[in-house]
């Protein structure tokens, strides 16, 4: 018998967009119960592409679809009193509630964490923003592209004589959820063993610049300023462009790499010259190996070469689109890929579990709830009748 | 009270990033965690990117990535290719909570320190595998690296300009998608734990990882039938929206337009009434429309402006911008300072360096924040305390295991990697530029 490692854990989300929506996916979908409250014009995440067939429909952005798995919704005005009276109902009893308003958004709202947790001494409140809950940046306005340029890995990012780039989609949102979501747990874990909770400050430029390396350390032991690299560069784990495709070659690690195995692999005997006999020879050279290097990819192909690197453990990697990475015979092996009913769209094939975990494993039972669905359930339970859930309705609290 | 995670004790069997990364972060809150290497093969994070680009002497003890990614922990060398060291770890994992690796399972099977094997010595322990593809499958046994599972993933291929290939950003960036999820794997773990009691293997895949970050590009695929292609900076749903040159050397903004409100305010600070008085950029259809038009006139007019200076002005007025910080600006930045991101770190006195600042971590816990920051272990740093004090080992057995290297303090074979003189660097592309007196500016920003 397996059940989710968050049985019993029940979680207000207040978030919407992606990185809160993230954070609470993944609460949820190893066992939480996890309450989505959605103003009642919903989720600004419903608005994301791309849609189902094309179709937009607050009830069919694919994103949406993803992010809010397993969550029950409901809607609430939390600028009603009624709506403000019943998310603290809810509370009462909440473990968690997550949030990522701009900083100043709660405290307006009547809902700092001292207040909460003086409601619920137990309750863990964490949040995500931008530029986290303090500092002079704090009310700074950010979207997806200015994280990465505030949080250092613009820079670095892109060729040298051009613009800075930035990742396709949202990965700081999903960044910074994975960290809300594990900042989250460490409060929940302290909760249970205490029966204290406190507050989480989760910020998504630092989500940012806490995962880039030897960055802000190249200054800081020699000085140095990273900048994008060079169209020629002898970087053996460069991304090279072969025939049919891009490879990352990588022939192992570091200093200890015996060159010969290299020259003969790659059946390039223009290679075997001492000015890249060694690694820091190489670096001296690195101009005059990359175009070498560009010159004998180019007439490789993807798939041949990366088995043929595996078949001497060298750590070669594929550039695989959407459509290839699917079909990776390794990733369906481990059936990442999951079917899923929706009771409106039919079966979805959405990513699956991130990570497996064998006794308190991963499971979607419920996919993303239409808007308000479950208004009626989750305030029956709170003791509204029927006649008090049309006035809630009416005058626009749900 | 240092942190939630007070009595987690860890094993670490790491390497590099993914997994060392991870544990840094539960090291921080709290947790004691051991890690694990051994004087026969020396971890080319203690090799590279030394300080003061000086490889002798023990430059082992001077590699900015392994302090990068090692804050906190305890440091012991155990060869375990051996059966002696082997029975060392055995003692340890008794009394461990989680172990830790980021081999290959080829790696892990022959040491038999698979799942199964550690239930034997820990009934309840929790161990957690971090690998580029996953434990099981014809891949299992593929090392890779970040830009490998990067692109096997699907992000690489849609990342890029327009008009390009495939571009990549000078950092491993999915090791650490990878150890992010695996903060969390093992928080659920430890609660599931304290549920049941259980313990559980967990087996995260790097790749999978990363594409769970990417559904929008992945459903569209599946649902829609449609492979997104490289679009460089621009959004779908702003324009303008982009990253555009200003004054100074390799200086840039990123700006990002989300409403016509922010649209006729950046005309406003960009002074250009003859912009906000054009039909044809009125609404948010149009300015995508004509989206190629505005990137080159705003590029244009940003050109004369100081970066930091433009984004205060266009913040101050509701338009989400934000200068592109190179290290140097991220180190000495302002926001980030009063949010104490970067900690003082002492490091050990025979390494000859002085406390340096390390990025910390995304979060603050306000009743269980992290304590004070200790540096990586040097090598071997902690292998008596272990032995000694959590093992009861005899100052025998610890000569013993000392005499046949199966614990050191030094590397058998050192080799260390020399970089290319700073101006060869700048020279080359791989710098943007050095500062001679940045030991100095460090002290003076954080008070050292």
């Amino acid at each position: 018998m397996t059940s989710g490692a968050l049985a019993g854990v029940k979680v207000i989300d207040l978030t919407h967009h992606i990185a809160g929506p993230y954070a609470t996916k993944l609460l949820a979908d190893f066992g939480a119960d996890v309450l989505k409250v959605e103003r009642p014009g919903g989720d600004p995440g419903r608005r994301l592409p791309p849609f189902f067939h094309d179709e937009p429909h607050r009830d069919r952005s694919l994103p949406f679809l993803y992010l809010n798995t397993n969550k029950r919704g409901i809607t609430l005005n939390l600028k009603s009193d009624e709506g403000l009276a019943i998310l603290m109902d809810l509370l009462a009893d909440a473990d968690v509630l997550v949030e990522n308003f701009a900083p100043r958004v709660m405290p307006s709202l009547g809902l700092d964490a001292e207040t909460l947790r003086e409601h619920n001494p137990r309750l863990v409140v964490a949040s995500v923003s931008n530029f986290g809950r303090t500092g002079p940046w704090r009310d700074y306005k950010a979207t997806e592209i200015v994280e990465y340029a505030l949080g250092g890995l613009m820079y670095i990012f892109g060729a040298y004589d051009r613009e800075p780039l930035k990742h396709a989609l949202h990965q700081a949102q999903f960044k910074a959820g994975t960290n809300l979501a594990s900042a989250t747990l460490m409060a929940l874990y302290h909760q249970r063993l205490t029966g204290q909770g406190q507050q989480v400050d989760v910020s998504i430029q630092e989500s940012i610049a806490s995962a880039l390396r030897d960055v802000t350390n190249n200054y800081t032991y020699v000085g140095a300023v990273r900048r994008r690299q060079p169209n020629h560069t002898g970087d053996l784990t460069r991304l090279r462009a072969v025939s049919d495709g891009y490879v990352l070659p990588n022939p192992g690690i570091g200093a200890s790499l015996d060159w010969q195995i290299l020259v003969d692999f790659l059946e390039a005997p223009e290679l075997d010259d001492p000015r890249f006999e060694n690694a820091s020879a190489r670096l001296e050279n690195a101009e005059a190996l990359g175009e070498i290097l560009d010159q004998i990819f180019a007439i490789k192909q993807k798939q041949e070469i990366f088995y043929a690197a595996h078949q001497k453990r060298f750590i070669y990697g594929v550039i695989d689109s959407p459509a290839e990475t699917i079909g990776n015979p390794q990733i369906q092996a481990r059936d990442y890929y999951v079917p899923i009913e929706h009771d409106q769209l039919g079966e979805i094939t959405f990513p699956g579990a991130p990570f497996l975990m064998n006794k308190s494993p991963w499971a979607v039972n419920s996919t993303a709830p239409a808007l308000g669905e479950h208004n009626a359930e989750v305030l029956g339970a709170l003791g509204y009748d029927a006649q008090h859930l049309a006035y809630l309705t009416a005058s626009e609290v749900i | 009270m240092a942190g939630p995670l007070q009595g987690v004790r860890i094993v670490e069997m790491g390497q590099l990033i993914a997994i060392p990364s991870a544990m840094k972060w539960l090291a921080d809150m709290g947790a004691e965690v051991i890690r694990l290497e051994s004087v026969q093969r020396l971890e080319s994070y203690r090799t590279d990117s030394l300080y003061h680009n000086d490889v002798e002497g023990e430059f082992w003890n001077r590699g900015a990535n392994f302090y990068e990614q090692n804050r906190n922990k305890l440091g012991m060398t155990l060869d375990l290719s051996r059966d002696e060291g082997r029975a060392v770890l055995r003692d340890l994992l008794a009394v461990a909570d989680v172990f830790a690796e980021n081999f290959t399972p080829r790696v892990i099977k022959n040491f038999s320190l698979e799942y199964e094997d550690l239930r034997k010595i820990r009934p309840d322990i929790i161990m957690v595998s971090s690998t580029g593809y996953g434990f099981d499958g014809p891949w299992s046994n593929f090392g890779a690296t970040g830009p490998a599972t990067e692109g096997a993933a699907g992000l690489a291929y849609m990342t890029g300009y327009k008009d390009g290939g495939p571009v990549m950003s000078e950092i491993p960036y999915t090791d650490y998608t990878a150890g992010e999820h695996t903060v969390a794997a093992v928080m659920l773990a430890l609660m599931h734990r304290l549920n049941t009691g259980q313990g559980q293997f967990i087996d995260v895949s790097q790749t999978q990882t990363c594409s769970a970050t990417i559904p929008e590009a992945l459903l569209d695929w599946t649902v829609n039938g449609r492979i997104r292609e490289r679009i460089g900076n621009e959004d779908p749903a702003m324009s303008p929206h982009g990253c555009y040159p200003c004054a100074g050397d390799d200086r840039w903004i990123a700006i990002a337009i989300d409403s016509d409100e922010a649209w006729y305010a950046l005309c406003r600070v960009m002074n250009r009434p003859d912009w906000a008085a054009d039909e044809r950029y009125s609404d948010v259809l149009l300015r995508i429309r004509y989206r190629e038009e505005l990137d080159k006139m705003l590029g244009f007019e940003t050109r004369s402006h100081d970066n930091h200076e433009l984004m205060a002005k266009l913040q101050a007025v509701g338009v989400a911008a934000g200068a592109v910080l190179d290290s140097e600006d991220l180190l000495f930045n302002e926001h980030l300072k009063q949010r104490q991101f970067y900690e003082i770190v002492e490091h050990h006195p025979d390494t000859g360096m002085p406390p340096l600042p390390y990025a910390g971590r995304p979060w603050k816990l306000s009743a269980t924040p992290a304590g004070a920051p200790k540096a990586a272990p040097i090598m071997g740093q902690h292998n008596r305390e272990i032995l000694s004090g959590l093992l009861g080992k005899t100052e025998d057995e610890i000569e013993a295991l000392k005499e046949d290297n199966i614990i050191g303090d030094s590397p058998l074979t050192p080799r260390g990697v020399r970089r290319p003189s700073l101006d060869e660097q700048v020279r080359q592309g791989r710098m943007q530029r050095y500062d001679v007196n940045y030991a100095e500016q460090v002290r003076d920003w954080f008070g050292i």
